[in-house]
């Protein structure tokens, strides 16, 4: 069974106990998938159009942007290799959400596992909109089956009937 | 060519609005992706070639505003030698190692930071300069981007009202109509606070959830790393500290500000030319020379409707919808800049609301402080409704969504119209409790 593995810099223990479980009844081929988001280089792109400077920041500024994105996903690969050794890596560059269905349709996964959203402490998020957009979207547009996985939360139970 | 033929006033009047409006809509537009600076300039030039203004009237305008000019290139200069000292930089790690690995108080730090940097260096410094910074800092700490990266652009606009140079639109208003520096305070002050608190509580509020977690301080950079030349870097603290007393003792004695921000730019480039920190031409292209053009268009323009009595009238509009009273001022003064501002971005607005305010004089000192410090209010804070630019540019972004193109910057909209309308309605309100 071929399975990606979804990160986000704070899912790596929780999705490699998803994967234990499942290697427990089947062998798993694992591919683990971090993507550098580009959204937020957008939206620094359209303050600066509103305060009329076109083009970007200066090169140095922007080789620098993009050297602490590239060692962020490699660090969090990594991390991620830790918990899942024999994991083939992917990095991309794009909207999370997009990069996650099409790399999942290119390497023909049978099993997409992806957390909520990411977790940064704090009590586990259940309830309506716990499921942040990436997940959200790929729920809704991957081509294969999704694992959703949650943090355990039952000293949020029982809720109200 | 109208200047030579004896035209019906009516039809230059009809002529000369509709070539402003125009120039107003292509700036909200931006057809065929043109740079705003090259609309406002082909709206001056034909303008200038029907002789529907004369070149004295349009030189003497630019004249008049030279203050906002230098000011301009004093500002931006001053920001983009700092940054080349690696002040910025310095200041950011300085934040995070303040905040003893927490993100919470990290988060804080960014407010604080962009509020001293625009208070300083104006909002341009902290929105231009300080994201990308604190884009990069937060990347390495491996928190979540998004709310450092708003609190950046919203705290950039919510704390330039401070002082007068916080902001260049404050330049333009004051420029027309002076307010010494007691006046400016006790009318700005207070509300800035009020609204930057209010900003801080409402996106500790927002993002409560990602803020919970610690950063690990080992990937934090040095803050010896940050600064590239011990000596430059020094030296510009100095002058800056200096400027930013200089530029205190100047509001106060109505000193031309530009005067003080372009003697701090040429003593920090002197200082980077002879630690070999930058060069010239460098230092030439971090400043955006086409704004000069927008402006100069934009002056051009709005002098020509000014001539035709138009801006009169919508001030005397404003003057009525006011009812003479210093609430109605305040009030009218802030939603009108502030609509107007996502509507043709703030520049513009900030043009078109100083000449349409040219016959506040007859009113009472209260409804005239009132509609100053309420226009600059609204177009300093204004911006943070669509962030993203204009009204304009959020309704192409919303199209794009609904033919599910991928689209950044909904999420800076859908904040900032959750929050700008509460400052907004809060610092307003406090603005005439201080009449």
């Amino acid at each position: 069974m071929r399975v990606l593995v979804c990160l986000d810099g704070t899912n790596g223990e929780q999705v490699s106990k998803a994967t234990e479980i499942l290697s427990a009844t089947q062998s798993l081929t694992l591919g683990i998938l971090y993507v550098i988001d580009t959204g937020p280089r957008k939206d620094i792109e359209h303050t600066r159009e509103r305060f009329l400077r076109r083009p970007g920041p200066p090169r140095s500024r922007e080789d620098e942007m993009e050297q602490a994105e590239l060692a962020a996903a490699q660090d969090v690969l990594n991390e991620g290799l830790r918990y899942l050794p024999d994991a083939e890596t992917f990095q991309r560059l794009g909207r999370p959400e997009r990069e996650i269905v099409n790399v999942a349709a290119e390497w023909q996964a049978d099993l997409v596992i992806i957390c909520p959203r990411g977790e940064y402490g704090g009590k586990p998020a259940i309830g309506p909109k716990s499921v942040g957009h990436v997940a959200r979207f790929v729920l809704d547009h991957a081509p294969c089956p999704v694992l959703l996985v949650r943090q355990t939360a039952r000293e949020q139970f029982p809720v109200a009937r | 060519m109208f200047f030579f033929l004896s035209v019906p006033e009516i039809w230059k009047t009809g002529l000369t609005c509709f070539i402003g409006l125009a120039t107003l809509i292509g700036i909200m537009t931006r057809p065929f992706r043109w740079n705003e600076a090259t609309i406002a300039m082909v709206g001056a030039a034909v303008l200038f070639l029907l002789g529907l203004i004369t070149p004295a009237d349009a030189f003497l305008t630019l004249i008049r505003d030279w203050n906002t000019f230098l000011f301009f290139l004093g500002m931006m200069a001053l920001s983009a030698l700092a940054e080349s000292a690696g002040l910025f930089d310095w200041l950011a790690v300085q934040a995070a190692r303040l905040a003893g690995q927490s993100a919470a108080r990290l988060f804080l730090n960014v407010f604080l930071l962009g509020t001293l940097i625009s208070t300083v260096l104006s909002n341009d410094a902290t929105a231009l300069i300080l994201t990308p910074i604190v884009y990069v800092l937060v990347t390495k700490l491996r928190l979540p981007v998004l709310p450092y990266l708003f609190a950046c652009t919203f705290i950039a606009d919510a704390a330039s009202f401070l002082l007068p140079v916080s902001n260049p639109i404050n330049i333009i208003i004051t420029s027309r109509f002076p307010l010494d520096l007691w006046t400016f305070l006790r009318l700005l002050f207070l509300p800035s606070l009020v609204v930057i608190v209010i900003n801080i509580g409402i996106f500790y509020l927002l993002y409560r959830k990602q803020l919970t977690g610690a950063f690990d301080i080992q990937r934090l950079p040095s803050a010896e790393e940050a600064t590239k030349h011990k000596g430059y870097f020094r030296y510009t603290c100095c002058i800056l500290a200096v400027v930013a007393f200089a530029y205190v003792i100047a509001s106060a004695i109505q000193l031309p500000l530009s005067l003080i921000a372009l003697s701090g730019a040429v003593l920090l480039l002197i200082g980077a030319l002879s630690w070999r920190q930058t060069s010239l031409r460098e230092t030439a292209s971090r400043i955006s020379w086409s704004i000069f053009g927008f402006i100069t268009g934009m002056f051009i323009v709005v002098r020509a409707i000014e001539d035709t009595g138009l801006t009169t009238l919508f001030g005397n509009w404003l003057i009525h919808l006011s009812g003479d009273t210093s609430f109605g001022a305040v009030m009218v003064g802030m939603a009108g800049a502030a609509v107007g501002t996502n509507l043709i971005n703030n520049v513009p607005m900030a043009v078109v609301m100083v000449s349409a305010l040219g016959g506040i004089q007859h009113a009472s000192p209260a409804i005239q402080h009132g509609f100053i410090a309420a226009t600059i209010f609204g177009c300093d804070l204004g911006p943070n409704l669509t962030t993203v630019g204009s009204l304009a540019t959020v309704l192409w972004l919303l199209i794009l969504r609904q033919r599910n193109v991928d689209v950044t910057g909904l999420d800076y909209f859908k904040v900032g119209v959750l929050v700008t309308p509460l400052m907004l309605l809060a610092g307003a309100l406090t603005i005439w409790l201080l009449l």
